[in-house]
């Protein structure tokens, strides 16, 4: 697979001083020369699912948003909080919508996997989880190096929330550097 | 002769003719004398989580009022699918906004677990993560007998959703038991 590498990010929470989302705006700058991200579309518009709601009037322009997007890029890279020890609400659901797709947009896309968290975990049980449902769907589930950001506060900025912490900007670097090679790798056949 | 225990059900799954809905309708006419089961609040009125939205104009009505049916219940007994091998975006979205309160409602509170589904695990995967995540927010989760309804429309009748199936219903009705004498133990309400 030759040329440049579009990725779209994903990001679960949609508080606007969210650590995520400062992690997801970083990576267009941390990302290898061969691959580009983009943020992908709003979730937080998508409506709560209901089977009722898909068969009378079909999916939601929110969600045909979401999959083409996911559909149009080589990648995906989610980027979320951990809420209650899993995955949030409004991911889950943009999922589930999703998951609901003829011309399946997840499966066999290369997915890499992003939190921060304020405790020492960094959202791995969310991202387990994630693997699991994932699984449910057949995306392609990149393996290390995991992207797991503890005690986030002390990582970023306090006030302009941009990524200061060095071992994390390397890690992130070498994520998105192999993410790339898994790409080209996994996805050589579309 | 003790009181009577208070139970509510919430259901994972919105679609009318869902059979976890369906299996939640059965559960009064099965519960022992000695426990009350009713409908929760709806949780398709909870709008997505946004913790800016929590902290500008507060917690939803709808938030506040399956909060308060929670708190005000002796158990909850959580009824729904199992979406891409984890737990539907919309019922998790309804735990993640009641987690952010204080006086937390799950905490100490003694919870049962039911799902059913197509396929013939019975909505294993989703049971499994519903116990992590209540295990952060200090739920009291009910053990055995665990009801895992497989093959579920070989369970229901194809016309009235009516749960016909008896080795189906007297495991519920021996967890239900179960379940009263549970609340009656970790509570303290004799």
């Amino acid at each position: 697979m030759a040329g440049t590498l579009n990725v779209v990010v994903i990001c679960g929470s949609l508080r606007r001083r969210s650590y995520n989302a400062a992690l997801a705006r970083s990576l267009p700058a941390f990302a290898p020369a061969g691959t580009k991200l983009a943020a992908g579309p709003p979730i937080d518009v998508i409506p709560h699912y209901n089977a009722d709601m898909q068969n009378s009037t079909g999916f939601p322009t929110s969600v045909n948003a979401f999959a083409d997007a996911i559909r149009a890029a080589d990648g995906v890279v989610i980027v979320s909080p951990e809420y209650n020890w899993s995955i949030p609400g409004v991911l889950k659901n943009a999922i589930d919508w999703v998951s609901r797709m003829k011309d399946q947009p997840f499966a066999n896309k290369p997915v890499a996997l992003q939190s921060c968290a304020t405790g020492p975990l960094g959202g791995s049980r969310m991202q387990y989880h994630l693997r699991q449902s994932l699984t449910s769907i057949d995306a392609l589930l990149f393996g290390r190096p995991e992207v797991l950001v503890t005690f986030a506060p002390q990582k970023f900025d306090e006030k302009t929330l941009v990524l200061m912490d060095a071992p994390t900007i390397d890690i992130v670097k070498q994520q998105l550097v192999a993410f790339e090679a898994f790409i080209r790798r996994v996805g050589a056949g579309r | 002769m003790a009181d009577t225990l208070n139970a509510i059900t919430i259901c994972g799954s919105l679609r009318k003719g869902s059979y976890n809905a369906a299996l939640a309708r059965t559960l009064p006419a099965l519960s022992p004398a000695g426990l009350v089961i009713k409908a929760g609040p709806p949780i398709d009125a909870i709008p997505i989580y946004n913790a800016d939205v929590q902290n500008s104009s507060g917690f939803p009505a709808a938030v506040s009022a399956l909060a308060d049916a929670i708190r005000a219940a002796d158990g909850l007994i959580i009824v729904s699918p199992e979406y891409n091998y984890s737990i539907p975006g919309g019922l998790k979205n309804a735990i993640d906004w009641v987690s952010r309160l204080q006086n937390q409602p799950f905490a100490n509170k003694p919870i049962a677990l039911q799902s059913a589904t197509g396929g013939p695990l019975g909505g294993a995967r989703v049971q499994y993560h519903l116990r992590q995540s209540m295990v952060f927010l200090d739920g009291l989760v009910f053990n055995r007998p665990e009801i895992f309804v497989g093959v579920a429309q070989q369970k229901f009748d194809e016309k009235t959703l009516e749960l016909k199936d008896q080795a189906t219903i007297d495991i519920i009705k021996q967890q239900l038991a179960g379940f009263e004498k549970f609340i009656r133990r970790v509570s303290g309400k004799n």
